[in-house]
């Protein structure tokens, strides 16, 4: 870590920070700096044989890991068979299942399902997102009720089949005066998002996407692609049955976390030492645990560390979905729990075993332990005992709770004060290399909860005069700049727009992305010299802010 | 991977359960008041109290949403959370010490899913179990039907002398009720399980129905002593939950 030392890179990126190491980045990244939109630009121009190809060959991490660990192996593809959700359990789910019943509602509300759809449940939503089977069945809709919407279900599964048949080719989206329709085939499902919001094409199909990797975390993707090949039908809100409330919740969090929008992982500010104790009772607890690939601790949506096995990294996109299990389950604070955790980007074909706990009463940081051993519970929870009374000792319980509680006496707990800059009223900075992000108003989770709680009836489009902006409309604003910069055929690299209520700029290097909201009549070199100043405090600060080093077993 | 009793012996030292020694001279850790904190002296010497005490494995199971979080949230804190349904995830897991005539038995509680997603994970941990507390939710028809496949699948994967406890719960349900008292007991009956209907919301019979479970496992341990085995004849009296938050 020559060059990331703290003092010395003030002066010498004084005057042309991009030439030098970017504010946050290192040598060493946790996380795969894949850039999702890269993904989502090959996802839309895929042809449809290349889709139905890329489905069919996949193979498996866990099942390289698991050789490579050695003596276990056999005895795990013995049991592999046991992961089978179908397997045996037919003669309770069969009992447990409402399909039949599912059917009569079909059939007695079939005259009064148009006017279903112009009930208040439905009408006037900002988004919608529908997951229906490729057979048409309904599997998920963002409002309403979907036994309900089994006719538009049927509508749309007739657009995308005619589309594919007819003309060989692939629906992506429709356009109408007010409102975007975004088609996502994925595997046997449709997935559908119905926007009167300012977000792109681009970034729906990448909402479209979490939400079916979402589906894949609970389920595998084998497991998905077997049910529908064997039953076309199948009626797949039985095995995702508790797991709606998943996908309700990464919706909200993708419309109001800006680290989905970058594919970026947000991570908890903490002073360096802190961090270094916390990853080291972590390392030096579990490094004769052969079977652990990942240990991650994190709190509120921000990553506090993360240990891995070598040679293996994690994908934003497979943090951001641990984030949502851990925000949308409150189970997971009243036991340590263990659980199978499918991780679509980082072997879709397989469960790791995950121990998930809150590190203590006392301190709301969230522990998981991630491991290709299905029966692993008990040395992981020893594990966790160890880690958690190592961390009440070095005081990091304290850190950790300070910066959650966003200490005044903190420099990132209120940014702009700290930095001095009045102009400046809201920035978010991206680092590529790292696939991490600052915000200068970090999302708060008090205001999340609210959201969520009028979320179920709420949803609906408002015109509110805005008194205080906050962090999410602020992400709001970004949105389009975000897709200039990322647009495949013309990409911005500087975007400076200024008009009656704000002036904004975006900045693109090879190293960072930065998104600043100034003043409305802020002059363009004020704005550089601001921009200056705020990336020499990011810089002086990014071992508090950001993951500098990629800790492994 | 080893994971029997002996090893999870040390594995599952949590506060509670190491108390007794120790105690006088540490400052209890308050929610917030951490600051306070300080480590346990010796930590080791924390093991020997519990060492003479069996460890019980306890698997909650039951339909989703029949309320077996709740049952135990209600066993272990005294309180219930109304309103507030949120599934669990794969298993959770919880120990308690209970005393039951003078003996105390360590219940090592897994609270499942009822999800059918889950199932699979589930299974793995029926054959260890000691004591299996099969809930139903009186309100809900459907999940005491399912009561018939879930004690089949108990026999299929579970061992053959496990005590199994049929819990109806939601009892204090009231109009809502759509399961009758008499055809819990009759089921019961049928399969030779000791019964009980509970409310997780109000704590009756929450503490008894644990209590019953760990007297039965330790007759079961010494099944010589016929005055324990008696014990078994009357599990369906109804019994005031005598924890002491909720009273």
């Amino acid at each position: 870590m020559a060059s990331t030392s703290k003092d010395v890179p003030i002066v010498t990126i004084e005057e042309n920070p991009p030439d030098d190491l970017e504010p946050g980045a290192c040598y060493d990244s946790i996380l795969n700096p894949t850039d999702s939109f890269e993904e989502f630009a090959s996802e839309m121009s895929s042809s449809l044989q290349e889709r139905n190809i890329s489905l069919a060959a996949i193979n498996s991490t866990i099942s390289e890991i698991q050789s490579e660990i050695g003596e276990n192996s056999a005895q795990i593809k013995t049991t592999k068979s046991s992961d089978d959700l179908q397997n045996k359990d037919e003669s309770i789910s069969a009992s447990t299942s409402n399909s039949n019943l599912i059917e009569q509602n079909g059939d007695d509300t079939d005259n009064e399902k148009d006017d279903y759809l112009q009930t208040p449940e439905l009408v006037n939503k900002e988004k919608h997102v529908f997951i229906l089977s490729s057979a048409g069945k309904p599997i998920y809709s963002r409002y309403g009720n979907e036994d309900k919407l089994a006719g538009l279900c049927g509508v749309i599964q007739a657009l995308v089949s005619v589309v594919e048949e007819q003309n060989q080719d692939i629906l992506r989206s429709i356009t109408t005066k007010d409102c975007k329709a975004v088609f996502l085939v994925k595997g046997p499902l449709i997935l559908v998002a119905v926007s009167k919001s300012n977000e792109s094409e681009t970034q729906l199909v990448l909402q479209l996407t979490y939400a079916f990797n979402q589906i894949v975390s609970v389920l595998t993707l084998t497991q998905l692609n077997r049910i529908f090949e064997q039953r076309r039908n199948y009626d797949l809100r039985r095995l995702l049955s508790g797991a709606e409330r998943l996908i309700d919740h990464l919706l909200i969090f993708m419309e109001k976390d800006p680290a989905f929008l970058l594919g970026a992982v947000r991570c908890l500010p903490l002073p360096e030492k802190a961090r270094e104790n916390i990853t080291s009772a972590i390392q030096s607890t579990c490094n004769k645990i052969r079977d652990l690939v990942f240990a991650i601790m994190l709190a509120g949506n921000q990553l506090i560390t993360l240990v891995r096995m070598k040679k293996y990294t994690l994908h934003p996109s497979d943090i951001h979905l641990l984030f949502n299990l851990v925000r949308s389950s409150e189970s997971f604070k009243t036991a340590e729990s263990w659980t199978p955790i499918c991780l679509p980007k980082f072997d879709s074909t397989g469960f790791l075993h995950g121990h998930v706990s809150y590190i203590s009463e006392d301190c709301q940081a969230c522990l998981l332990l991630l491991t290709v051993q299905r029966d692993a519970f008990f040395p992981l929870s020893q594990a966790k005992h160890t880690i958690a009374e190592k961390l009440r000792r070095s005081n990091c319980l304290v850190a950790i709770n300070d910066a959650l509680n966003r200490n005044e006496e903190l420099p990132t707990t209120n940014p702009l004060k700290h930095i001095g800059i009045p102009e400046i009223r809201h920035f978010m900075y991206k680092c590529k290399s790292t696939a991490q992000l600052f915000t200068s108003d970090p999302i708060s989770l008090d205001k999340l909860q609210d959201y969520r709680m009028r979320h179920k009836v709420g949803g609906d489009i408002m015109v509110k005069k805005i008194e205080k902006l906050s962090d999410i409309d602020y992400v709001r604003n970004y949105r389009r700049f975000c897709s200039s910069i990322h647009c495949t055929s013309t990409p911005a690299k500087l975007i400076f727009r200024s008009n009656s209520s704000d002036t904004i700029l975006a900045w693109v290097t090879n190293g960072f992305e930065l998104y600043v909201t100034f003043d409305p009549l802020m002059e363009k070199d004020q704005a550089i010299k601001a921009v200056d100043r705020l990336l020499k405090w990011i810089k002086k600060e990014e071992q508090r802010i950001f993951i500098m080093h990629a800790p492994t077993f | 991977m080893a994971t029997d009793d002996s090893m999870s012996d040390d594995v599952f030292e949590d506060d509670t359960l190491r108390a007794p020694a120790p105690a006088a001279h540490r400052s209890t850790p308050s929610p917030t008041g951490y600051r306070d904190y300080y480590p346990p002296a010796v930590p080791s010497s924390r093991l020997q109290d519990d060492d003479d005490i069996i460890i019980h494995k306890t698997i909650l199971l039951g339909d989703s949403g029949v309320g077996k979080t709740s049952l135990l949230v209600q066993f272990e804190t005294g309180k219930f959370q109304a309103g507030n349904f949120s599934a669990t995830v794969g298993i959770g897991f919880t120990n308690k010490v209970v005393t039951v005539d003078g003996i105390k038995v360590k219940l090592q509680i897994w609270d499942t899913a009822g999800q059918e997603r889950f199932r699979s994970v589930t299974h793995a941990y029926y054959r260890d179990a000691h004591a299996l507390l099969l809930l139903y939710d009186v309100t809900n028809k459907i999940s005491f039907d399912n009561i018939r496949a879930w004690l089949g699948e108990i026999r299929e994967y579970a061992q053959d002398d496990v005590v199994i406890m049929l819990l109806g719960n939601k009892s204090d349900s009231g109009l809502e009720r759509a399961v009758r008292r008499e055809e819990g007991q009759r089921l019961a009956r049928e399969y030779q399980v000791s019964f009980m209907e509970t409310s997780a919301k109000t704590g009756l019979n929450v503490e008894a129905a644990f209590a019953h479970v760990a007297r039965s496992l330790v007759a079961k341990a010494n099944p010589v002593d016929p005055s324990r085995l008696a014990v078994r004849a009357q599990p369906t009296q109804e019994q005031r939950s005598s924890c002491p938050p909720c009273s």
